[in-house]
């Protein structure tokens, strides 16, 4: 009687169960950037030219979004792990200021990065010695901000799970065709290879590179175990990827001495117990922090790495030499088309931009664009270290080895993202009322599609429901390279708005059903078991946290677990 | 086709016939039009969106017959925004002149024979109290679900019962139940599900009392209120088994004074934003409700209230729990409950012919 019931408020269940390992907080990724690069992908010739058949600038597989206030903020940092250290100046040739689209707003950002070598005078490196720095005369009115960076991050880390491969070029991401680098060692980046880069082209320039496929579960680890060093700092720790983070050490500095003092020592402890490089700049506000950690770190050189002075101050004060000088597209938010805007009204450095009157910057950017932007060419960044930002939304999505075309095959693909998206929900106690699907066909054009529903959810089984409804209403005839699934809207789970079909003799069996699976993946791995739909061939395919997340491998089945 | 009549009452027919016109555009061009009829002093203005059709009639001064399908909301517009008094409406070659005072606009109508032709409903003529069946239609229809992808959940049950016809909606987290006894509209143990929209706006025609005549068919249902005929397609499918959701028996059952609980649960819902429940404290002193929400503040009221039961904390949805109190009838109502995770059911009391049935939310 009841079954009835269920077969008709369920509709659509498959035999389901869950999923995640998720782990931490992931990759700080905006909206807003993807919604360019979608319109930039709608033009021929652009976006993939110089990387055919490579997601562009990484394939940045899953994500935790957050969406800042800020518009139009270039990416603390995406999967591409720390791209804008890249600063072998071979890199030039390719990454010219002229290009459109995507590649050239990770170009403006390593540009910024090369122009920060500026005038070394007003800026104090102190290696271990906390020589300089810090405003004594008003520590109380200037906030001080550590921007920590690790170095080569998931490189690094691999390089401790294989030291026989230190002092060689290395590189962590996907090996496939559509793969792109995650990570390289500085040996890698010798020979002009950076993050973001499509594998192919990485290959070509260093064929003698080891590629190691990521471990996105172990990276989260070590970060989550660097991020607690932060955090034996200050409780003001914002990270903002695996791999680095802000920290407000204001308050800190009565304790455990200035600024550069604090910075050294987390340097030394993070190499203490983790074995792990990391760089770190010091400024009274986040922009310049980040603008600084990049100054610090090391460079590449075919002789070997160049060690970089790791920790940058920036000090109070000074700020305004420093960041006048450097290229307005140092800025955070000036892309490509506000460069050229910039430049057409005879901009050309931060400043150029500064000296600007307020209304002449609205005028040719906009009311909240221009504000912001010439705010930051003043140096005023009055955005707070937020520890635990909240996460607005969770997603998986995969590139696919080929394009798909079977529609069944689609299905099956979306099942296996929401049981993902769900896991990590329930791990993270949230619930979304939206669930978005994401379909990239092969000609780069991206399409999004949503539905909200009445009650938020974690269930993989709604999730799923409601995503094949959506790709149902896509037309896919022309292959899919990319099928990505949200959910967004999240709240704290917590409250929940029973349904009838939940009862059972007073159990809620979905809940119930969903929480036991989550339990046995914890025991036993996500592979042990996951909804039927899932099951093909003897094998259980389930998607976890970070598979594939810098482009597929080639041939089928690479995260496959056998049952 | 040639006819006059006063402005209000062709206003009142176009409006009325309008609202089965669905304004998102459907696949048909003629769906965005109204079509007319005339008959001798017989003008029946038809909108349909192929779900649901309504037809309103009425006496005009005839000149000649025919029939024209003119855009909807255009003709609607135009003939409000006439001066009060006669309208002459003559639709010729193609274009429809609508002619008031020293007015005079020219509409391209729309080809009439595009037009569907809907079915009425067969089957056998009840006539039930307007009055009534509204009623009953105001405290059922609210718990239907909107949510197209389960469609089953979008009609009301009308179901032969013993005693009586029986409305029933549910929209998986309430559940509400009405018994009109003595009513006979189909034969024992049938049972048909009208799509809610449909009766959401029959509620609207019977706001005016008098009576409604019920035709329930295989596959449409037509309701005739005072010149107006409203024919809805059925929703084909089984209903879920609502009996097997309603407990047989609460060992915890709280009794209130109807009016005091709905005005403490909207001040108290002030509180209970992002979704948060409304918290029901229930203890032999009485009732306490509890609303909080993180980083915006709490609020809490005490009620007196009868209470016969284990103490208990129950949370709902403060939008479903407010609808249930306020479609129920009497001064006094009664809230039977099991425990914090089963459902409760809201009755009036000294009343079996309705029954509000909720889950509750899960507070962790």
């Amino acid at each position: 009687m009841l079954g009835r019931f269920f077969s008709i408020l369920g509709s659509g269940a498959v035999g389901f169960s869950f999923v995640t390992i998720l782990d931490r907080l992931p990759l700080v990724h905006r909206t807003k950037r993807e919604d360019r690069d979608d319109r930039d992908a709608d033009r021929p010739g652009d976006g993939a030219d110089d990387c055919p058949g490579a997601e562009p600038c990484g394939a940045v597989a899953l994500a935790l979004q957050i969406h800042e206030a800020v518009p139009d903020q270039p990416p603390a940092q995406s999967a591409d792990e720390d791209r804008e250290e890249c600063q072998d100046p071979r890199e030039n040739w390719w990454r010219g200021r002229g290009h459109a689209g995507r590649r050239s707003r990770v170009g403006s950002h390593a540009q910024s990065v090369r122009a920060q070598r500026g005038p070394a005078d007003i800026v104090s490196a102190c290696r271990h010695t906390g020589e300089v720095v810090d405003g004594t005369t008003d520590r109380t009115a200037r906030r001080s901000i550590l921007h920590v960076d690790m170095d080569a991050f998931y490189a690094s880390v691999e390089l401790l799970r294989r030291p026989e491969l230190r002092g060689r070029p290395v590189i962590v991401g996907g090996s496939g065709l559509r793969g792109v680098v995650a990570a390289a060692s500085y040996e890698a980046r010798a020979y002009g290879i950076r993050s973001a880069m499509p594998s192919v082209r990485a290959r070509r320039l260093c064929p003698h590179a080891v590629f190691l496929p990521g471990d996105h579960a172990h990276y989260g680890e070590v970060s989550s175990r660097v991020m607690n060093i932060f955090r034996s700092f200050t409780h003001l720790v914002e990270p903002l990827s695996l791999d680095e983070a802000f920290l407000d050490v204001s308050g800190a500095r009565r304790l455990q001495g200035d600024a550069v003092t604090i910075a050294n020592r987390i340097r030394g402890r993070v190499a203490d117990e983790e074995g792990l490089p990391c760089s770190v700049g010091v400024a009274t506000t986040k922009f310049l922090a980040k603008l600084a950690s990049q100054r610090a770190k090391p460079r590449p050189a075919m002789t070997g790495p160049v060690p970089g002075v790791g920790v940058m101050v920036i000090r109070p004060g000074t700020e305004l030499d420093f960041l006048h000088p450097l290229p307005v597209d140092a800025l955070w938010g000036v892309g490509p088309a506000t460069h050229e805007r910039l430049t057409r009204l005879g901009v050309d450095t931060v400043g150029d931009l500064a000296a600007l009157p307020l209304d002449a910057a609205i005028a040719a950017l906009g009311e909240a664009s221009g504000r912001h932007l010439h705010a930051l060419a003043n140096a005023v960044d009055d955005r707070a270290v937020v520890p635990d930002q909240q996460a607005k939304s969770v997603s998986h999505e995969e590139t696919f080895a080929s394009d798909i075309h079977d529609p069944e095959h689609l299905e099956r693909e979306a099942v296996r993202q929401a049981d993902a998206v769900s896991r990590r929900l329930r791990k993270n106690d949230k619930q979304g009322r939206t669930i978005s699907l994401k379909v990239r066909f092969p000609d780069f054009r991206t399409i999004t599609r949503s539905i909200t529903l009445d009650q938020p959810t974690d269930s993989g089984r709604v999730i799923a429901h409601e995503a094949k409804r959506l790709l149902a209403s896509v037309d896919t005839s022309p292959g899919v390279r990319l099928l990505g699934v949200g959910v967004a809207g999240l709240g704290v789970e917590g409250a929940r708005q029973l349904q009838f079909g939940d009862i059972d003799d007073g159990e809620t069996v979905w809940d119930d059903a969903e929480r036991a699976v989550d339990e046995i993946r914890d025991r036993f791995g996500s592979g042990s078991i996951g909804p039927a739909t899932l099951a093909v061939g003897g094998e259980l395919r389930v998607k976890r946290q970070g598979d594939q997340q810098w482009g597929p491998d080639d041939g089928p089945g690479t995260d496959t677990t056998q049952t | 086709m040639k006819f006059r009549c006063e402005r209000e009452q062709l206003v009142e027919a176009l409006g009325t016939a309008g609202r089965a016109v669905s304004s998102r555009g459907g696949s048909l061009p003629v769906l965005a039009g109204l079509r007319l009829e005339l008959a001798g002093n017989q003008l029946t203005v038809t909108g349909s969106d192929l779900d649901l059709t309504i037809s309103a009639q009425i006496e005009v001064a005839g000149d000649a017959d025919g029939v024209a399908v003119i855009p909807s909301k255009l003709v609607a517009d135009v003939v409000r925004a006439m001066e009060p008094g006669a309208v002459q409406v003559t639709v010729a070659e193609g274009d429809a002149e609508i002619a008031a005072g020293r007015s005079d606009f020219t509409l391209r109508t729309i080809p009439a024979e595009e037009f569907p032709q809907i079915a009425g409903a067969e089957g056998d003529a009840v006539t039930l109290d307007a009055e009534q069946f509204a009623d009953a239609l105001k405290q059922v229809v609210p718990a239907a679900s909107s949510d197209d992808s389960r469609p089953i959940l979008t009609g009301v049950l009308l179901a032969a019962e013993p005693a009586g016809l029986r409305l029933v909606a549910t929209d998986s987290y309430r559940l509400a139940v009405r018994d009109l006894p003595g009513t006979t509209v189909l034969d024992e143990g049938q049972q048909v599900l009208v799509p809610s929209r449909a009766l959401s706006e029959l509620a609207r025609l019977l706001s005016a009392g008098g009576a409604v005549t019920l035709r329930l068919g295989e596959r449409e249902a037509s309701f005739d209120v005072d010149g107006v005929v409203l024919t809805t397609r059925l929703i084909e499918g089984d209903f879920p088994n609502y009996r097997g959701l309603i407990p047989e028996s609460h060992p915890n059952s709280l009794t209130i004074n109807r009016s005091e609980l709905l005005d403490a649960v909207r001040r108290v819902r002030l509180l209970a934003q992002e979704s948060t429940p409304v918290r029901l404290s229930m203890s032999p002193d009485g009732l306490e409700l509890i609303a909080m929400t993180q980083d915006v503040g709490q609020a809490h009221e005490a009620l007196d209230a009868a209470y016969d039961g284990d103490e208990l904390t129950v949370a709902f949805n403060p939008d479903y729990l407010l609808n249930g109190i306020d479609v129920s009838a009497g001064d006094e109502i009664r809230l039977e409950t099991v425990d914090a995770l089963k459902p409760a059911v809201l009755r009036t009391v000294g009343d079996d012919d309705f029954l509000y049935l909720l889950m509750p939310v899960r507070v962790s």
